[in-house]
């Protein structure tokens, strides 16, 4: 005889479901506040450093060289900002990294962009060979070719100039970009152009009127990536500018502190440093989604 | 006098918008004319010109800034050229300078290894632990996304590297006041902190050895016992702890690894999951075999990029050795080390030589990557 296996009633049932249901829901809740605890602290540990620059720079020097730790100066104040604005190399400095900026951001993005629609939109022989050649190119390291272009400049007289930080970046500096804006313009449909070239439009006026416009996100992609490089660059402006009045941003704020003394003036190099972080900061917000979009790009098609 | 290396410089941006232009044209119609004679059509040729000209301003470039230095670098770390003196030829000297006698150079390559070997993994873990909690389909994902992606944007710019020299100051900084406070409060903390100093100025200690033949300081500390109560890292102060620090910069700015990780989590398809959850796997398990597998494309682009980067590393041991000049060769790194010994003297024959040491170093381990990648890279699972 076949024992008949215990059935649970209807009303069982339900009682078993809700309850499975609520104690689901339950460690949901747990799982989840967890979740969110650890973000939270995640990016409170990720944005401290920034935090802690701003309030440093309103305390006073005693407060910010205090052997106990001062949260929230007493008295928030701005004589560091005042102090820092009134420091002629710090302007002059601050001037020299926007000129540099602009005009490499600028030389570079047009050279790139005329370049990568060799690479993407005409076909010609010998596209292969010199795309490739570019590609290999990204295994030697900048700072490899820093020294014999070192020797190159001194002999043009160009050490001590803004010359060596920004004239190279016009012949399409940066194979990655190049790659990045390649891929971009190789996902623009043919006919545009194919329909263009028909009605007898040069490749110089497609360039202009069709695939630049259309490139635009990966335009914004490619000048927020060069603004960053540029803005933040400390090895190449240390090695070619060798005069203060020259110095950029990163090498002036860099030399505010004093390796001779013990106590550094915390407050003004922290004002400065928030003075120097600021168009960073504004610029990743406008470009964030660019930025992110680019960095996956380059990486799963790279 | 202000506006005259502005003025100087944007004369010279002009001239070279010329030249680029005029020397495109001379490339395009050379190119056009070779295929011409070849017998290409008038669309074929027109193409020639324009690919041509397009690409020249890169070809030029190359030639210029890449190939002529390369060709002149080469020949220059056989020679003993210190400018404004010609360069004399000397052989191999300068590379066996280098590798057998120069202590500060061996230095940087032990801790540029350190920090590859340490500072990697770690990076590469907390990537993977940010981008896994980022996709769980939490409210406010972009937020936490930025936050953690802000650092790799600021994290090379010296104005915020300065707000962590103040923040690791080993007496008044941040770190260590809160180190200090939540140590007295809780006694699991102060362990752990005692804990941590103990291992890391064991093995900091051990590569120090490794820098000079000379086991002292591993012998001193490991006499010295454990770290007594009111022990806090040093972080910038001693040799044992500036890769520590260095480090910690480097996981801090790990967002770019995030984001990739972040993409290819976004990749793998949902059924795999349901069809493991049906078969009874644990989490543990979905993640081991599913997970971490279909990730090892984005592990292994991390790994060469992130390598690549630290190997060439300069801004953070920059600015954080500034404030302490006797902690240098615990910190130098190979790029530290070729900028100091470089550009003090001029001495371009020993500079070029140390350059093509990274070079060959940078090559051999990418290639090394790109050969073990059959092992363990997976594109699709088994």
């Amino acid at each position: 005889m076949v024992e008949k296996a215990y059935e649970p009633s209807e009303a069982e049932l339900v009682l078993l479901q809700s309850r499975r249901q609520r104690s689901l829901k339950w460690q949901e809740v747990v799982g989840r506040t967890g979740l969110y605890t650890i973000l939270v602290a995640g990016s409170v540990v990720m944005l401290f450093p920034l935090a802690w620059m701003v309030l440093t720079s309103m305390k006073t020097y005693e407060e910010a060289n205090a052997p106990q730790l001062v949260w929230i100066p007493e008295n928030p104040q701005l004589t560091a900002y005042i102090k820092i604005l009134n420091d002629m190399d710090f302007l002059r400095a601050y001037a020299n990294s926007i000129f540099v900026t602009l005009l490499a951001v600028g030389g570079t993005l047009i050279s790139v962009a005329i370049v990568a629609y060799a690479f993407s939109r005409i076909e010609w022989p010998g596209r292969n060979f010199v795309f490739f050649l570019m590609l290999s190119t990204m295994m030697i390291p900048f700072q490899a070719l820093i020294v014999p272009q070192y020797v190159f400049f001194n002999k043009v007289g160009w050490i001590g100039t803004f010359n060596p930080i920004t004239i190279p970046g016009f012949f399409a500096g940066g194979a990655a970009m190049v790659f990045l804006l390649r891929q971009f313009m190789l996902q623009i449909p043919k006919e545009l152009s194919e329909a263009a070239l028909i009605d007898g439009a040069s490749h110089l006026q497609i360039w202009w009127y069709i695939i630049l416009p259309l490139s635009r996100p990966a335009l914004a992609t490619v000048s927020t990536f060069l603004f960053v490089a540029h803005w933040n660059a400390l090895l190449a402006p240390l090695v070619y500018l060798q005069t203060k009045s020259l110095y950029t941003l990163p090498v002036y704020v860099a030399s505010l502190v004093n390796p001779q003394q013990t106590v550094q003036p915390w407050p003004t190099i922290m004002a400065a440093s928030v003075l120097t972080t600021a168009p960073l900061i504004i610029a990743f917000l406008f470009a964030q989604r660019y930025l992110i979009g680019g960095i996956v790009l380059s990486g799963t098609k790279g | 006098m202000m506006w005259s290396s502005y003025l100087y410089t944007l004369a010279w941006a002009a001239i070279t918008v010329g030249f680029i232009v005029v020397s495109s044209a001379a490339v395009g119609l050379v190119a056009r004319l070779v295929a011409r004679m070849r017998g290409a059509t008038l669309r074929q040729q027109h193409d020639t010109f324009a690919g041509y000209a397009f690409a020249s301003p890169w070809i030029v470039g190359f030639l210029i800034f890449v190939l002529l230095p390369v060709l002149a670098s080469v020949y220059w770390s056989f020679t003993s050229y210190r400018l404004p003196n010609p360069p004399q030829w000397v052989g191999l000297q300068n590379y066996v300078r280098l590798l057998t006698e120069d202590r500060d150079f061996r230095a940087a390559l032990v801790n540029t290894f350190y920090l590859v070997v340490f500072g990697l993994p770690a990076q590469m873990v907390v990537a993977l632990m940010l981008a896994l909690l980022l996709n769980q389909h939490t409210r406010g994902e972009g937020f936490f996304r930025m936050a953690f992606y802000l650092p790799v944007i600021l994290g090379l710019n010296s104005a915020v590297l300065l707000a962590w020299v103040l923040m690791f100051n080993a007496n008044t900084g941040f770190v260590n006041v809160s180190l200090r406070a939540l140590g007295a409060k809780v006694p699991l903390v102060n362990w752990l902190v005692r804990a941590f100093i103990y291992v890391v100025e064991l093995t900091n200690a051990f590569f120090i050895g490794l820098q000079n033949g000379n086991y002292t300081l591993l012998q001193k500390i490991l006499a010295a016992g454990f770290p007594p109560p009111h022990r806090v890292p040093l972080w910038l102060q001693s040799p044992l702890w500036i890769k520590p620090s260095i480090i910690l910069l480097l996981v801090w700015s790990c967002g770019s690894m995030m984001l990739i990780y972040l993409a290819a989590l976004n990749g793998i398809p949902r059924e795999f999951y349901e069809a493991a959850a049906v078969d009874g796997a644990t989490k543990w398990q979905r993640f081991r075999h599913i997970t971490l597998p279909l990730l090892s494309p984005a592990t292994f682009y991390n790994l060469v990029v992130g390598m690549i980067a630290i190997l060439q590393l300069f801004e953070q041991p920059y600015v954080l050795l500034r404030d302490s000049p006797t902690v240098a060769r615990g910190g130098y790194t190979v790029v530290l080390y070729l900028w100091r010994a470089t550009f003090r003297f001029n001495e371009v024959g020993y500079g070029a030589a140390i350059s093509w040491i990274l070079t060959v170093i940078i090559l051999i381990m990418t290639l090394a990557q790109f050969k073990l990648q059959d092992r363990w890279v997976q594109y699709e699972l088994r």
